[in-house]
């Protein structure tokens, strides 16, 4: 019958070594090098894990995070997989060689990768805002917006409402200038702090909440307390809250 | 500020779950496992793995789910009728208005605004106002029930305009707007005339006769109803009326115009000496031959006075000169005068430059990309 590996990364290491039943499902987790990098790996049948129930598959996720933390604090780096990465062998059964056969392909690019990541961790770092509570900062502070609402409060019902959609079109103008000025601040001010950065998509959030910003950085755990103090700083700002979590294995930077 | 991690809540394992699922290393596609020829990797994985709601939870048809609301916001805000300065909505229902103008002749339904300027029906889809009236016009107002053809009553409003007009509105709330409508106008210092009750009305003209139709005849006649599904061919009592614009007749059973030819797709009509039923011997029919889709065909009406029918009749096929057209004419709702129906509707007016608000709506990107 024909064999998987699950593989959970890749690490620089020579030896066979085996970690014990850490692995998804408990399963025993081993290493597969080639020259001085490594493939942890646990063996399994050539079909992906799949479930409806999302605690199952937290569990999982956990576990191949584990095993993958595991191989981090032990070897210094690691280039971590996705989940369900499912190598398959053919019918001869050599699917341990397919592994060997994968690492030595992309040798190079793997150990400079691994070389680059080396020591340092990824961070998330959300920033979001208040639209109501910089909305109303804005009509208090902008000229423009200013007169605007001024204007509001004299008028007979009817042009009221004319009056407030207009002042509600400029204000979403300029709630969208706003979040590109911001935008490019913190990218600065944060950029400063980290090796490498990148933009992730932005996530919905619950109204009148709304993301500015969502990056992954690398930086040295060690190094880290200046984002840390960064961060500090934005949040403290009235309408900002920022989301900061890490240290996770550098997946955004393999 | 320091990270967080506590991937045991659910916290921060959201972050994880990013990550595993569409990132880390990526293997040669021809290596890796795969469910019905896709590759596991990233948004097919995730959707093997977790059910709709935790896509979105994750944010992952976020871009999709962002048009769906901005769609639904833009239709939204079609929906708000066009107020004018100084204008207030007093009462905001749904109701239609019986629309004679023209090519339409149709209950046309929308949301019908009182406001404390007017009564208006507006159409939110095509930003269309159906019906409306300022309220210094409305000299009357009056309900009644009425059998429609879904087979229940309805209330149906009369509302008596200046210039002898009659409006016909079907309305959600109807005592609703009786009351504030009399309210308003009584505040303006006029009373509505409640005595000018339906009854008044000529009940079957005003229900079908158009703006600027005129009767020129009308009468009783029996008319022999085409079979249609498992109805054989029957006659029917009802009224003939021939109006300036077409020849129609309405069914007394149905309460109902159950044909109608244009005047001038009227080609002639005979009169012969037919046996209609075994009780009915010897009656007077009228054949009238009109066209229809460029074929002719024959409708029979009978009654005491098909000779005077047919003086008519013929009369008006002289009048109206060489044979007419075997096309489809319509009446422009603004200015009245006829053309194709293809044309009216595809094109506008020709002679005043009316152009339907369907096609306007259609027309307004074009426009504005100029």
């Amino acid at each position: 019958m024909a064999e998987g590996r699950y593989v959970y990364c890749v690490a620089a290491d020579s030896k066979a070594a085996r970690l014990g039943n850490i692995g998804i499902e408990d399963n025993q987790v081993y290493a597969i090098p080639y020259q001085d990098i490594t493939a942890v790996v646990h063996a399994c049948a050539p079909t992906p894990y799949e479930s409806q129930d999302k605690e199952v598959v937290d569990k999982w996720v956990v576990a191949h995070e584990r095993v993958i933390e595991t191989v981090q604090e032990e070897l210094g780096a690691v280039l971590p997989l996705g989940f369900d990465t499912i190598i398959q062998g053919n019918d001869q059964g050599n699917v341990e060689q397919k592994v060997r056969d994968w690492l030595k392909e992309h040798y190079e690019k793997l150990k400079d990768t691994l070389d680059r990541v080396k020591g340092k961790r990824e961070y998330v770092v959300q920033v979001s805002w208040d639209t109501k509570t910089i909305a109303k900062e804005l009509i208090g502070s902008d000229q423009e917006l200013k007169d605007l609402h001024q204007q509001i409060k004299a008028k007979s019902k009817g042009a009221a409402y004319m009056y407030r959609q207009t002042l509600e079109k400029l204000l979403g103008a300029k709630l969208e200038q706003e979040a590109n000025r911001r935008f490019h601040d913190f990218y600065d001010k944060i950029g400063s702090c980290v090796d490498e950065m990148k933009v992730e998509k932005l996530k919905k959030e619950e109204q009148p909440r709304q993301m500015l910003m969502n990056l992954s950085c690398l930086g040295d755990p060690k190094e880290i307390h200046t984002l840390g103090g960064e961060l500090e700083r934005i949040s403290n700002m009235t309408g900002f809250f920022v989301r900061f979590t890490g240290p996770w294995p550098p997946y955004s930077f393999v | 500020m320091e990270p967080v991690r506590d991937w045991k809540g659910r916290a921060t394992l959201v972050d994880l779950l990013d990550r595993v699922f569409d990132k880390g290393v990526v293997i040669h596609l021809d290596l890796i496992i795969s469910v019905a020829g896709i590759p596991l990797l990233g948004v097919n994985l995730r959707a093997a793995l977790a059910g709709m709601e935790t896509m979105l939870e994750y944010g992952m048809m976020q871009d999709m789910d962002m048009k769906t609301r901005m769609w639904e916001a833009e239709h939204r805000r079609k929906k708000e009728a066009p107020l004018l300065e100084g204008e207030e909505v007093i009462l905001n229902t749904f109701g239609s208005y019986y629309y004679m103008k023209g090519i339409y002749n149709a209950w046309k339904s929308g949301r019908l605004y009182l406001t404390n300027l007017r009564l208006m029906l507006y159409q939110q889809d095509i930003a269309e106002i159906v019906f409306e009236a300022p309220l210094t016009n409305i000299t009357g107002i009056a309900v009644r029930k009425e059998s429609s053809f879904t087979g229940k009553d309805k209330d149906i409003v009369y509302l008596y305009l200046e210039g002898k007009k009659i409006a016909r509105l079907n309305v959600l709330e109807t005592e609703e707007l009786r009351r504030n409508l009399e309210r308003l106008v009584e505040e303006a210092g006029v009373t509505l005339d409640r005595a000018l009750s339906a009854e008044g009305l000529d009940e079957t003209t005003s229900s079908f006769l158009m703006e600027g139709e005129q009767v020129s005849c009308q009468g009783k006649m029996w008319y022999l109803m085409p079979k249609s599904g498992i109805m054989v061919e029957t006659w029917r009592p009802g009224r003939l009326y021939l109006t300036n614009t077409r020849l129609c007749w309405w069914n007394d059973f149905d309460k109902r115009i159950v044909f109608q030819v244009p005047v001038d797709k009227i080609s002639g009509s005979t009169v012969e000496i037919k046996n209609i039923s075994p009780v009915l011997r010897g009656q007077e029919v009228l054949d009238l031959i009109y066209g229809c889709n460029g074929s002719k065909m024959i409708a029979s009406f009978s009654g005491k006075s098909a000779e005077d029918w047919k003086k008519a009749l013929n009369e008006l096929v002289a009048s109206q000169g060489q044979a007419p057209e075997d096309r489809e004419k319509e009446t422009c709702p603004q200015c009245g005068s006829r053309a194709l129906a293809k044309e009216l509707l595809q094109k506008g007016c020709a002679k005043c430059g009316w152009v339907s608000p369907r096609l306007q709506k259609r027309m307004a990107p074009v426009l504005k990309a100029r």
